[in-house]
């Protein structure tokens, strides 16, 4: 009798240690969310057709921001959703000013999170969506600024009102980013790359880029943003360098 | 004549576990014995030294000739375990450590754009030729299998004539 006892016992105190490891707790870390427009919104730029352009405001509003942990990691040229067996999604929407904070200004912080699992985030999904009040109620992206060329001065404001859903994969940059560790703090970007609508003037006609980019001068010459961009070939939303999967509409 | 019950199937018990004990001892002495007396084991390690190529394009199929690439080892994601530059047609060689296997990343960038790969990286083998050498770990556990199969069926037969 002592023995059927025994066993059975033994058997479920290890169990219930191995349980009581798994359940709840488990190590955290802090991750936070930055929104970047780079040098290009900050220091301002030369377009493709020569307006050399500088930014007053760039309000941007970015909603369903959620990080992800994803094995394999998402490859968003395959177009297909996020599957991450860890999620970090952020309520509410959030509307920055890219220009914000002068020319030597860091990436905006947009939230952080705490205890947050630890690992490696290496997928993050965004909106681009209207904004509901402020600065750029009822439009997705505000560009302010002015744009000199020849002599000549254009205080411009240009209103988007597309709405774009980026779903991206890895950090590419300078240094890694999203892995997180015990105790740590780590970070997301969502960089936003203005040169793709502008094109570059320090770049040759020819590149692709340039090639992409509507210029500056169609603004120039008094057209809305409706009639000249398509938002979802612009591809404005990356993650460092590296590329998105955008569908805006 | 009354017979001592105990007597008698106590002598039958301390017989049987004679026997298992004997049996046993005879297996363990296998292990203690110098295998190479009973298998001529060779046992033949190689190591493959895996080249990585990579070759990195524009959508466009413009090589990047000139990228900057970090490649990040398994055990350190964080810290690039090497930096080089493609060549002019985009490509990019190394030898990873076989030592540390899993998921390598390859980090390449130029001109404001990049991508990462992830290349699975697996182990060395030790390779066993055709007259089958075993380690002293396979060894060992053929010979429990082999003794326990045994205790368990002389227990199982001394309980059937119990019975």
């Amino acid at each position: 009798m002592g023995k059927k006892v025994f066993i059975p016992v033994i058997t479920l105190s290890i169990l219930a240690i191995i349980l009581s490891g798994c359940a709840g707790g488990g190590a955290t870390g802090k991750l936070q969310f930055h929104a970047n427009g780079e040098d290009f919104v900050r220091q301002g730029f030369v377009s493709k057709d020569g307006w050399s352009i500088s930014f007053d405001h760039v309000y941007i509003t970015l909603s369903d921001i959620t990080a992800y942990q994803t094995e394999p990691p998402y490859d968003p040229s395959l177009g297909n959703d996020i599957d991450g067996k860890v999620k970090v999604a952020l309520d509410g929407a959030y509307t920055m000013d890219l220009a914000e904070g002068g020319e030597d200004a860091p990436p905006l912080l947009v939230a952080e999170v705490s205890d947050v699992p630890v690992g490696h985030y290496n997928a993050i999904a965004w909106k681009m969506a209207k904004a509901a009040s402020g600065p750029s109620a009822g439009h997705s992206l505000v560009i302010i600024g002015t744009a000199e060329k020849d002599g000549q001065s254009l205080d411009f404001t240009i209103n988007i009102d597309e709405e774009c859903e980026y779903q991206c994969g890895e950090y590419v940059g300078d240094m890694r980013r999203g892995i997180l560790r015990e105790g740590g703090a780590t970070d997301l970007e969502m960089t936003f790359h203005f040169d793709h609508i502008f094109g570059d003037g320090e770049l040759l006609p020819g590149d692709e880029l340039n090639l992409a980019a509507v210029g500056f001068q169609p603004f120039a010459d008094g057209a809305d943003a409706a009639s000249v961009l398509n938002m979802t070939e612009m591809h404005l939303g990356h993650v460092g360098e590296g590329h998105c999967h955008c569908e805006c509409h | 004549m009354r017979r001592s019950l105990d007597t008698g199937e106590g002598a039958d018990m301390c017989g049987k576990w004679r026997s298992i004990i004997a049996i046993i001892g005879m297996l363990m002495l296998g292990l203690v014995l110098p295998t190479e007396a009973y298998a001529h084991g060779v046992s033949i390690e190689y190591t493959s030294n895996v080249e990585i190529e990579i070759i990195a394009r524009y959508d466009t199929g413009t090589p990047m000739a000139g990228a900057q690439v970090a490649v990040y080892a398994p055990g350190d994601p964080s810290t690039p375990w090497l930096t080089g530059v493609c060549d002019e047609e985009g490509r990019f060689s190394f030898v990873p450590d076989t030592s540390q296997p899993g998921i390598w990343d390859v980090q390449v960038r130029l001109a404001g754009h990049g991508g990462i790969i992830h290349i699975p990286i697996g182990e060395d083998t030790t390779a066993i030729d055709g007259s089958g050498g075993f380690s002293h770990l396979q060894i060992g556990l053929m010979v429990a299998c082999v003794v326990w199969g045994t205790v368990g069926t002389a227990l199982y037969f001394s309980r059937r004539r119990r019975t």
